[in-house]
């Protein structure tokens, strides 16, 4: 049963050979079209395939260029911490300066204290006995 | 035993520079209750390590500064405590006594008492003597609205506050003999009149 089916299918789908003058009617069939404008030659720029950026720079560059990067931003930071350093030292500096003035002009004061105190002029002596007779 | 003993000395060997550091260095009060009451107060806490940031910022330009650089860094600490009120002897004499007492140890020398029965001041200037130099020195200035208590530590070289004394507008004082006052710079006041002589 089968057999038949394929032997009949075979039959139906044998290659048949086109009868003469087959393409010249299928030519003539087809409508006529407007002749094609010629075309200037386009050239076309592709761009180049990129290639990564990890293939460009290769292992070691990326690296020295990391520790480029790292010793520029380290010098950076500690440039900033330095400044800012010297800034507080010299605010403590200033504040310590002027608290040790205060306390010397203080003690400056008081010695004249004592100097006014010890140099005051002695008191007047009691009169003399010719004047009291 | 032995290992008590190794600890002994390391315990004294520690000390003993301690105690050379704070030789001159008067404890000074709290004076909280002093503080509520001052209408102005100064407290100043000039130790050796600030001393020593305070030196590098002195101008040479300023004559007061220029003074104070010559002896600053010889100093190991300045301690200023000032209370100013509004009413005649509103601080207790008790925290002056306790004071006077520190300075009655071995050492210190009292080498000015100048006492003003008119104005109501009395200034005692004392001296730490330690081989042949002056190591610290402490005044306790005490007037009817203000008390004041000063402590100078380290190599105080007289000659060098003199200096100082003269910068600020101070007249010398003759504090190597104590208790007399040298010649002045100021005209001195003119001697009282000697009495005339007896006439028989």
């Amino acid at each position: 049963m089968s057999e038949d089916i394929e032997i009949q299918l075979r039959r139906a789908l044998r290659p048949v050979e086109p009868s003469a003058g087959f393409a010249e009617r299928v030519m003539r069939a087809l409508p006529e079209r407007a002749p094609r404008p010629a075309l200037a030659p386009v050239t076309v720029l592709r761009p180049a395939p990129r290639a990564g950026l990890w293939r460009t720079l290769s292992a070691p560059s990326a690296l020295a260029a990391s520790l480029v990067v790292a010793v520029m931003l380290g010098q950076h930071v500690g440039e900033q911490v330095g400044r800012e350093q010297t800034e507080r030292e010299q605010r403590a500096g200033l504040a310590a300066r002027a608290e040790l003035m205060q306390a010397l002009r203080i003690t400056s004061r008081k010695l004249d204290l004592a100097y006014q105190a010890v140099n005051r002029p002695a008191p007047a002596p009691p009169p003399a006995e010719e004047n009291r007779s | 035993m032995r290992s008590r003993f190794a600890l002994w000395v390391t315990a004294l060997l520690c000390a003993v520079p301690a105690f050379g550091q704070d030789r001159g260095l008067l404890k000074l009060p709290a004076f909280a209750g002093l503080e509520e009451k001052a209408s102005e107060t100064v407290q100043v806490n000039v130790d050796s390590k600030l001393l020593g940031l305070a030196c590098r910022f002195l101008s040479s330009e300023e004559p007061d500064e220029r003074a104070a650089q010559k002896f600053c860094t010889s100093l190991t600490g300045v301690y200023v405590r000032q209370f100013t009120f509004d009413s005649d002897y509103a601080y207790p004499k008790s925290d002056i006594d306790g004071i006077r007492r520190q300075l009655l140890s071995p050492g210190w020398s009292q080498i000015v008492n100048a006492r003003s029965r008119k104005e109501n001041t009395d200034v005692t200037v004392y001296i730490l003597v330690d081989g042949g130099k002056a190591k610290s020195l402490a005044i306790i200035a005490s007037e009817p609205r203000e008390f004041t208590i000063v402590n100078v530590i380290g190599n105080i070289d007289l000659d060098q506050l003199h200096d100082l004394e003269g910068n600020f507008g101070v007249p010398k004082l003759e504090i190597e003999t104590g208790k007399k006052p040298a010649a002045s710079p100021v005209p001195a006041p003119a001697p009282a009149p000697k009495p005339a002589p007896k006439k028989n």
